[in-house]
């Protein structure tokens, strides 16, 4: 009995021993390949490269919306209108938005205020972009995991979140920081002022988004203005890398490849070459290419390239050109774009100011470009250009600004509020049935949401209006 | 320690003067002397086995009754009287009744005594199908096992699927654990980033020619004590062992030749060009003027009939040598074998050189150890297969696809990439070392307990190159890239396994004894995979990292650690009741600690009723069966809570940015849990002249660990949790029969059919689907594979062609229901995502045949599959560049066959070519470019077979003929592999898939490499 006794002791300290040696043992789960913890130099870096990115991404969908670009395959869905699941550009804006929220919080127990701001001003400038085409979104039950099926904010009161992040932002910015920004500012390099300017630009442009909503006030607009950019210099941009060219360069690249794309509309190619206006512009070599005879042809929107084989026959996107080098800018908000809201708030208001601002505009822009100074004066002394402050209206600064934010995201959101009233601008043949002969006016959901989040997606048809966007 | 010495010096007096010496031989009925035997005398420790010569010698007294068991030989017993000499003949017994399957752990068991399914192939059987992957050899054999080549490339990856897909995580692991000689090894797939290559799996290191057999456990209730690893069954492998007596040395050498055994039905009347207007540039191969219209006035041009001339004839050759031999107390096997092969992709290679040794040592009565130790180099140029086949789709035929290097080494093109060019200059080479080892040891000290240890390892190193060639920097070449790229990949993966247990064995009556096992498993894996990648070539065709301008590097790392404790109670009342109970339980490092440590048990019962009633005297033997098993499931190592990961961009300026996993991993996660429940019945009749097997089968895998797709805007995209069930049940037959059986003359035949249904019962509340993998249809004929609750898994899901009368919410598209034509003529297209098919095959089966007459060996293996459909993108492609044969309609008009959305009969006659028709309409790119290739309804096909899988025709010389030579034996054999017999399938081989062993979106063909059939010619000495 006492042997039984003690065995059962011995096997019970043996089993102790054995547990507990497990217990270390098995204790190697910790990840060894993905950190628990991030830098919040680290955030920024990601941060401002993907906003970046994502300005390329809301772009490239918009682009044939609004006739920059056409496909060179009939009826491609992208020109026609169709519902298009836009699954990567929803994910990337929540993608950077979390890690915005990631670097806030971090940077506010840090006392890194700056850190905190600048990530404030993307949070809003993704927000933003992703309000403007998906209208009503997740955001207050967002980030903080406590659903998997977080419920939807309406556009309006997004518009709100957006404002006080930049508010926040600029007052952070102003706030002196524990650290600061640095060579992992991939927009500024670590210029704090730019940042505040860059601020004051993002208020002004999401607040002329509202000049048909109640509450709107110009003369806020103008005075965001006053404290935003001042050059080109103040750009809002991410120099692309030779580790990784920059997007449109890579359009083009693959288009000469074959891998077709960057096919330039024939509406965009009309405006420039004296067809839809008589005035020839000087900046049309500039930004897209030309035929193998040294025309330039657009693609009729809708149409495909017909019996124009797949090189060397229409106008495309090419590489080297200032949209499309492999180390050229993503242009995230322009002096250029600043001056043209500048021109539109001003327009009721000021009109002096207003016609300035338009003429700063277009002068910015080309600028940008390099155009050489004696094609700048001749183009400005066209009379269609420079009609003078009495003849210029709204369409002017609409027009002009369509062509300085080539490629940007942002002509999509003008083209809405204004109606798509472009000069000469017409329906892409093989519209989408379903839009019965209307320009279409907001993207669906993507299907990625829809079904994971299906019970709370709102039920849209493509021609719902973002909530700026008034009848 | 000299006590024990002495000690055990008078243990073996004390035997050696236990009564009087008997010897004697012991013999088959066919007075063949049998080594091995094993003699005991009943009711001592004491025993012997016979040499080589059934030679025995044993010492017991008068009274004593010494027992002769063997393997397959029915036992005999014999009481001692005063002889000294006592020959016995042991007689066989029926096979099939008392066939022995080895079980978990390398455990040998009768299967009359299992209360579960299982099956097992022998040597013969796998060496006969001529596979150099042991994965294809079980094809078709075993019932329940579904096997899938995964494309005819060399050492190109086979998948096995045990009784359905038992996990909704689209990139789960739903393959057996492969075990050798009680070693688990590694059977990973892992496949080339970027363009496919087809590589292998790790099974296929291992050399057929070693295995002695392979039986598969399908169950839970057979694989209960290898715990989670083997929740989705197990093929225990058993390799060939030295046998007592003389040395014997076995050489076998082989050539085989392969080619392609299927095209798709093409045409060869139009050319290059579009609108059926010759272009010699054109980009378009096959929508040009037809080739004999251009012929007449361009000499030289013609169908170059590049299909059946781009691929070569394969070569394989496979040579293996083995040594095996040993005394009573120590025997060993050695061999080694080295395997080439050329696939019919044009620079496409694998090797396989193998060595093992193993041995087996008996110290004593109490003490025995064996051992084996594996070596395996494999490797080969994997070409990309998937661009070549791409390449082929666009490259003109009317342009020989052999022509295509110029003397300066650059590519000789029209414009189109050659695709030969690439497979020559896009390499991708791996080379696999590898280490399988093991050792054993057991000790008995008392008759009814045996310790056993047993330590496994399984290492290897995968060292891979993959180099794209830049610019030659020769004016007007066509580089294959504008850059070049040198990547290496450097994989390390060390397994290993401890096992320890005791068994305890006690008959507490004639009637009732007991087995008992307790045992402890440990299992480690460390992997760590290296890459670096040079892009930009500074000297052309130098390929070294060092030689380029921008390099990048990534690194990912793992371990993971299972400790398990298992015990396993088997008990046999009066040989006709066999009651097993097992219960297991695992502590995985991979869950959060405290719901890291789960058990499970099973229960399984065996009735032999043919022993307990008297049956009438055809029925030789009935057995039911009936089981019950839970096993539980650990996950991945590394994926709980959240983390946050550097993205691959980076670094960028030398900056590295940061960003949050996307996939969170719930830090409650508990183990999956799968219950089995298995009822069956084995009977045999008419003397075993004919056996048949039944077996049903339900497993529900819930709470399982799968990555939940979540709204983005939760900050994540995949949260890692438990969620969903899956269910499996369905029937499995086998039946085997003698069907002639007399001197000269035999006829065996095996046949097994499986039937398998899947459901997939719940995800998770508020989840409408998981997406298992697409696959790009031109124009919105992409197809994708989605898990929806209450659908089968494999479901394909695309557009189709608007049906009239159809539901508004069916899912599933309807084909008997006739189109709605739109008011232009042709098929209204309907986008919306409907079932078109299931990618699991419901039925699959397969029928073995083995006749001998005289010498002469006859055998053949037929497999086939049904109720399966595939999406066939070569038939997309095809069609959008007008090289199939329904393509040559492109000048007809035709009435499509449909009623218009009023319902009325279509009556609009339409033109099907391009541009202009002769009706003066403009039809654009004409009907297949604009309707046919978009809408994926056309392209998800019937994708079941019959194939004849081996044919094999050999023969043996004869022991007369032998005599004169200097060979113990001769065979030479004929056979021919994987040859269609019936598929209604358009295209190639349909059993090409192209998402490789490793992955589950097993219903896209991609454009993998096609299959191929093989015929072999092979010699086998014996010395």
């Amino acid at each position: 009995m006492r042997i039984s006794n003690n065995l059962k002791r011995l096997f019970g300290m043996g089993l102790v021993l054995i547990l507990s040696a497990c217990d270390s043992y098995l204790d190697v789960n910790e990840n060894p390949n993905n950190p628990e913890d991030a830098p919040i130099s680290g955030l920024m870096i990601n941060g401002t490269y993907e906003s970046a990115y994502n300005v390329y991404r809301i772009g490239d969908i918009a682009a044939n919306y609004v006739q920059y670009l056409a496909s060179p395959n009939q009826a491609s869905a992208s020109d026609t209108m169709e519902p298009i699941s836009n699954n990567t550009a929803w994910f990337r804006l929540y993608n950077v938005m979390t890690d915005l929220v990631v670097l806030v919080e971090k940077a506010e127990e840090q006392g890194a205020t700056h850190y905190q701001g600048a990530a404030q001003v993307l949070i809003a400038l993704n927000l933003g972009m992703g309000v403007d085409i998906f209208g009503d979104m997740p955001f207050s039950e967002s980030f903080n995991f406590e659903t998997v099926t977080p419920a939807y904010d309406s556009d309006s009161s997004l518009y709100d979140i957006i404002m006080i992040n930049l508010d926040q932002g600029i007052a952070n910015l102003q706030t002196s920081t524990t650290a600061s920004l640095g060579s992992d500012d991939f927009i500024y390099g670590g210029d704090v002022d730019k940042w505040l300017a860059f601020a004051n630009f993002l208020k002004a442009r999401f607040m002329i988004h509202l000049k048909d909503v109640d509450g709107y006030n110009a003369s806020e607009i103008l005075s965001s203005i006053d404290n935003a950019f001042t050059s080109n210099d103040d750009n809002a941009k991410v120099d692309f890398f030779e580790q990784s060219i920059n997007p449109w360069s890579q359009v083009a690249r693959n288009n000469a490849n074959l891998v077709l794309g960057g096919w330039i509309s024939e509406q965009f190619i009309e405006a420039l070459d004296g067809t839809s206006y008589s005035t020839v512009d000087p900046r049309l070599p500039l930004m897209v290419g030309a035929t193998d005879d040294g025309e330039y042809i657009g693609t009729v929107n809708g149409a495909g390239r017909g019996d124009a084989p797949e090189q060397g026959a229409r106008s495309t996107l090419v590489e080297g050109q200032y949209y499309t080098s492999p180390g050229s800018p993503v242009l995230i908000g322009t002096f250029s774009e600043m001056k043209f809201i500048e021109a539109e708030a001003a327009f009721d208001v000021n009109k002096s100011r207003s016609y300035q601002a338009y003429l700063d505009g277009i002068v910015a822009h080309m600028e940008m470009l390099e155009v050489p100074q004696e094609e700048i004066d001749a183009y400005l002394a066209s009379t269609e250009v420079s009609m003078g402050e009495g003849a210029f209206t709204i369409d002017d600064i609409f027009k002009e600004k369509w062509i300085a934010l080539f490629l940007h995201p942002e002509t999509w959101n003008d083209a809405r509020r204004y109606d798509y009233q472009y000069k000469n601008m017409t329906l892409p043949a093989n519209l989408n049935p379903n839009l019965n002969g209307e320009y279409i006016r907001r993207l669906p959901y993507p299907d990625s949401e829809t079904s994971r989040n299906g019970n709370n997606v709102p039920s849209v048809t493509l021609l719902d209006r973002i909530f700026w966007d008034t009848e | 320690m000299r006590n024990i010495f002495i000690a055990i010096i008078a243990i073996m007096c004390i035997q050696a003067s236990w009564g009087q010496m008997i010897s004697g031989t012991v013999s088959d009925t066919n007075g063949e002397p049998l080594p091995g035997v094993t003699i005991v005398v009943s009711g001592t420790s004491r025993g012997a086995t016979t040499n080589f010569d059934g030679e025995y010698s044993i010492s017991a007294s008068s009274g004593d009754i010494l027992q002769f068991t063997y393997i397959g030989m029915k036992a005999k017993t014999v009481t001692v009287s005063n002889q000294s000499v006592i020959n016995i003949v042991l007689e066989e017994d029926s096979e099939q009744l008392d066939e022995v399957i080895v079980t978990a752990f390398g455990i040998s068991q009768e299967k009359k005594a299992l209360g579960y399914a299982a099956q097992s192939i022998d040597a013969e059987a796998i060496t006969q199908t001529k596979q150099t992957n042991i994965v294809n050899a079980l094809q078709g054999q075993v019932a329940g096992v579904q096997i899938t080549n995964s494309g005819g490339a060399p050492g190109q990856s086979a998948r096995i699927i045990i009784r359905g897909i038992n996990s909704l995580d689209p990139s789960a692991d739903n393959q057996p654990l492969f075990v050798v000689d009680g070693v688990p090894i590694d059977n990973s797939t892992v496949e080339s980033g970027g363009t496919p290559r087809g590589l292998s799996n790790r099974a296929s290191d291992i050399n057929p020619n070693d295995i002695e057999s392979m039986s598969v456990l399908k169950g839970a209730a057979a694989t209960a004590l290898y715990g989670v690893r083997a929740a989705n069954g197990a093929v225990i492998i058993t390799t060939k062992k030295g046998k007592a007596g003389q040395v014997n040395i076995n050489v076998n050498t082989s050539v085989g030749f392969e080619e392609l055994n299927r095209l798709p039905e093409l045409q060869g009347q139009y050319g290059q060009g579009f609108s059926g207007e010759y272009d010699p540039t054109s980009f378009w191969p096959s929508w040009g003027a037809p080739i004999s219209e251009v012929a007449a006035s361009e000499p030289g041009h013609k169908y170059q009939d590049n299909w059946n001339r781009a691929f070569d004839t394969g070569v394989q050759t496979d040579h293996s040598i083995s040594v095996s031999g040993g005394s009573e107390n120590a025997t060993f096997y050695g061999s080694f074998g080295r395997f080439d092969q050329k696939g019919i992709i044009p620079f496409s290679d694998w090797a396989r050189t193998s060595a093992k040794i193993s041995g087996n040592v008996k110290l004593n009565e109490k003490f025995d150890f064996n051992g084996s130790i594996n070596y395996t180099n494999s490797g080969g140029n994997r070409v990309p297969h998937d661009r070549f086949m791409e390449r082929m789709m666009y490259w003109a035929e009317t342009q020989d696809v052999r022509d295509y290097i110029n003397e300066d080494g650059t590519m000789r093109t029209y414009g189109n990439t050659n695709p030969i060019y690439d497979a020559r200059f896009s390499t991708y080479e791996d080379d696999v070392n590898r280490v399988i080892g093991n050792l054993n040891f057991n000790y008995s000290p008392w008759e009814w307990i045996t310790l056993s240890y047993r330590i496994g390892t399984d290492f290897y190193s995968d060292m891979r190159t993959e180099i794209t060639p830049g610019p030659k920097g020769i004016d007007g070449e066509n580089a294959l890239s504008s850059t070049g790229f040198i990547e290496e990949t450097r994989i390390n993966s060390k397994d290993i396994t401890s096992n320890f247990y005791i068994t305890l064995q006690k008959d507490w009556s004639e009637d009732l004894n007991t087995t008992l096992r307790l045992g402890n498993d440990i299992f480690q894996r460390k992997y760590d995979r290296v890459t670096l990648r040079g892009e930009d070539y500074v000297i052309p065709d130098f390929f070294n990292v060092n030689n380029t301008r921008q390099v990048f590097n990534s690194q990912g790392k793992s371990i993971r650690r299972l400790v398990g404790f298992y015990g396993d109670l088997m008990v046999n009342y009066k040989d006709y009741l066999y009651l097993n109970v097992t219960g297991r339980n695992d502590i995985s490092s991979t869950l959060p600690k405290d719901n890291n440590s789960f058990f499970y048990p099973s229960v399984n019962l065996g009735y032999v009723f043919s022993e307990n009633f008297d049956m009438p005297t055809w029925f030789t033997f009935g057995k039911l069966r009936a089981s019950w098993a839970q096993v539980g499931k650990d996950t991945n190592p590394h994926i709980l809570g959240s983390t946050f990961v550097s993205p691959d961009v980076f670094p960028l300026n030398g900056e590295v940015g940061f960003s949050r996993n996307s996939t969170f991993g719930d830090p409650a996660l508990k183990p999956e849990l799968t219950t089995s429940i298995e009822v069956g019945a084995q009977l045999s009749f008419f003397q075993s002249r004919l056996d048949l097997d039944v077996t049903y089968y339900k497993s529900n895998a819930e709470d399982q660990i799968i990555p939940v797709p979540i709204s983005d805007g939760t900050g994540f995209s995949s949260y890692i949790t438990n969620a969903g069930e899956i269910e499996n049940s369905g029937f499995e037959f086998v039946l085997g029969g003698d069907i002639i059986k007399n001197e000269n003359f035999q006829w065996t035949a095996t046949a097994n059919l499986s039937m398998n249904d899947n459901e997939i019962k719940s995800i998770r509340e508020g989840i409408d689907e998981i997406v298992v993998g697409t696959q790009f249809g031109y124009a919105g004929s992409t197809t994708t594979m989605k898990l929806i609750e209450g659908d089968a898994y494999g479901n394909l899901y695309g557009t189709s062609y608007q049906r009239f009368g159809a539901a508004e919410d069916a899912t599933t598209l309807d084909r008997n229901l006739p189109l709605v034509i739109g008011s232009n003529g042709f098929p209204e297209r309907n986008a919306e995502q409907l079932i078109l098919g299931n990618a699991v095959p419901k039925w699959i089966g397969g029928l073995r045949n083995m006749f001998s007459y005289k010498n002469f060996e006859l055998s053949f293996l037929v497999d086939f599959r049904a109720d399966v459909e595939q999406y066939n993108q070569f038939d997309n492609f095809l069609s959008a560049f007008g090289k199939n044969d329904y393509t040559l309609a492109r000048n007809d008009f035709r009435v499509f066959d449909g009623v218009l959305a009023d319902g009325s009969v279509n009556t609009q006659e339409v033109w099907l070519g391009q541009g202009t028709g002769p009706d003066g309409e403009d039809y654009g790119a004409g009907f297949w470019r604009n309707y046919y290739r978009g809408v994926t309804e056309n392209f998800v096909q019937d994708a079941s077979y019959v194939k004849l899988r081996n044919i094999s025709l050999a023969y043996n010389l004869s022991s007369n003929t032998l005599d004169r030579l200097p060979f113990k034996s001769f065979r030479v054999s004929l056979a021919a592999n994987n040859i269609i017999l019936y598929s209604p399938w358009d295209g190639f081989d349909p059993e090409s898939f192209s998402a490789g062993a490793g992955g589950n979106a097993v219903g896209f063909t991609g454009l993998g490499f096609p299959g191929t059939q093989s015929y072999y010619l092979t010699f086998n000495f014996g010395l």
